[in-house]
């Protein structure tokens, strides 16, 4: 064998290993390259509350530690009922999602990449994530929860409440081999005022809009405001914030904001319905009349809701009329 | 024969009995999750259908131990569409357990490979 032949042998090996190692840890191998924009190199939310877990308990020791540092008073304990799985022995992501929307607070699934981790905890929100800590993984997998709360780029070092230990450092690359098993899943938990830096328009009022269901009119309110804030113009958060003032009685308000959205969005039809809806209730039936025969699509999808909604204020105004000749 | 007949009746009961709770919540505001909604409007169907999904998930997290009241608030706190997506797969779903006893499976399976090849 000449020596080319055995440098160039050597090359493809080095470049085959390399190759490997980026396969293995492909967001950490990015991240030596490239870190991200704007990005502190070194951070630690040491006022992350920590929470030592029972046997199975992550998940509830998890979801009390973000909720705590977003200001709710909580513990563990009322979290197991609420997220555990008996059976299961464990607690399902879903329901780690859902659980922090009956206290007021937004949960945010982040997209699956070490750089929107990097940036939540930058912004000072704790991030939960979900490791497969088995030693036998993939073959056999124990699934764990923990709360990332910072990092340090120069030692290659993650932070985590984890388990029974307060302050577990874990090398970016090993963390990213447990993270990587959970398809890299991972969720921040907010007061509804206060949007994640990851954050996309759609995703966080749906997030907003998935906690007003359960989450309170208050808690709902100081989502849709800040999201109006943020994206000014966008439709669901407009809808949701009139139907919340239209519910609490304030009809002038809904019928501004409805008005606003009408400017912005005139073929929707349930902005036109809503708005009908609004006037109506306020007394105003015949504006209302105007605005509902508006919409002339029989084929709209809210064909039904458009029709009670005519109906209604068309028996409103004959009220109206019966009582004026009386 | 009668036993399809029951089911039936009990299919109708449960669509009923949760079909009433929704219908009373608004009367002519559409809600901000129609105009979020990927798809558009929500199709009558796929009302009927989150209904079906919302009992099923609630059944499901009983039969595997949460007590139904509980399960009840649980699953009212989901979308729609987390709830669909958990009547799928809440079997094989991960469930984040860190418990200790990975270790203890690990030396056992050892013990054992051990007692049974080498121990002669």
């Amino acid at each position: 064998m000449t020596a080319r032949a055995a440098t160039r042998l050597l090359a493809c090996a080095l470049a085959a290993f390399v190759a490997g190692c980026a396969q293995l840890v492909p967001q950490t191998v990015a991240l030596r390259s490239e870190w991200p924009q704007g990005v502190p190199q070194t951070v630690e939310l040491k006022s992350v509350p920590f929470f030592p877990q029972d046997d199975y308990q992550c998940g509830p020791a998890a979801l009390a530690t973000v909720l705590a540092y977003s200001g709710v008073d909580i513990t563990p304990d009322p979290l197991v009922k609420q997220v555990f799985v008996p059976a299961r022995k464990g607690s399902l992501q879903l329901e780690m999602l859902a659980a922090p929307r009956t206290y007021g607070r937004v949960s945010y699934e982040l997209a699956p990449k070490y750089d929107d981790l990097l940036r939540e905890v930058a912004a000072g929100n704790p991030v939960v994530v979900l490791q497969d800590v088995s030693l036998m993984s993939p073959f056999i997998a124990e699934w764990h929860y923990a709360v990332v709360n910072g990092f340090d780029y120069p030692s290659g070092t993650i932070y985590l409440r984890s388990g029974k230990t307060e302050r577990q450092e874990m090398p970016f690359s090993y963390f990213e081999r447990e993270w990587m098993a959970g398809k890299y899943w991972a969720m921040v938990v907010t007061p509804p005022g206060r949007i994640p830096a990851t954050a996309s328009e759609d995703r966080w009022v749906n997030a907003v809009i998935a906690m007003s269901r359960v989450g309170g009119a208050d808690a709902a309110l100081k989502g849709y405001e800040a999201a109006l804030k943020r994206w000014p113009g966008d439709l669901p958060a407009m809808i949701g914030l009139a139907n919340l003032h239209n519910d609490h009685g304030e009809h002038a308000r809904a019928i501004s904001i409805l008005r606003d959205a009408q400017a912005k969005h005139p073929q929707s039809a349930i902005v036109t319905n809503n708005l009908a809806q609004a006037l109506s209730d306020a007394g105003r039936n015949s504006e209302a009349l105007a605005q509902i025969d508006k919409i002339s699509d029989p084929q709209s999808p809210f064909a039904t809701e458009i029709k009670s909604t005519r109906a209604l204020i068309l028996q409103r105004l004959a009220q109206q009329k019966a009582g004026n000749r009386r | 024969m009668t036993s399809t007949i029951k089911k039936m009746t009990c299919r109708i009961l449960v669509i009923s009995m949760l079909g009433l709770g929704f219908q009373t919540a608004r009367a002519g505001m559409i809600g901000a999750d129609q105009a979020a909604a990927v798809q558009g409007a929500q199709s009558d169907r796929a009302a009927v259908m989150s209904v079906l999904n919302r009992s099923e998930t609630t059944a499901q997290l009983q039969a595997l131990g949460v007590d139904p009241q509980s399960a009840r608030e649980r699953v009212a706190s989901m979308t729609d569409q987390e709830v669909h997506t958990l009547a799928q797969d809440i079997q094989t779903a991960p469930a984040g357990a860190m418990s200790g006893w990975g270790w203890a499976a690990v030396v056992i399976v050892v013990a054992a490979i051990w007692y049974f090849a080498y121990r002669k």
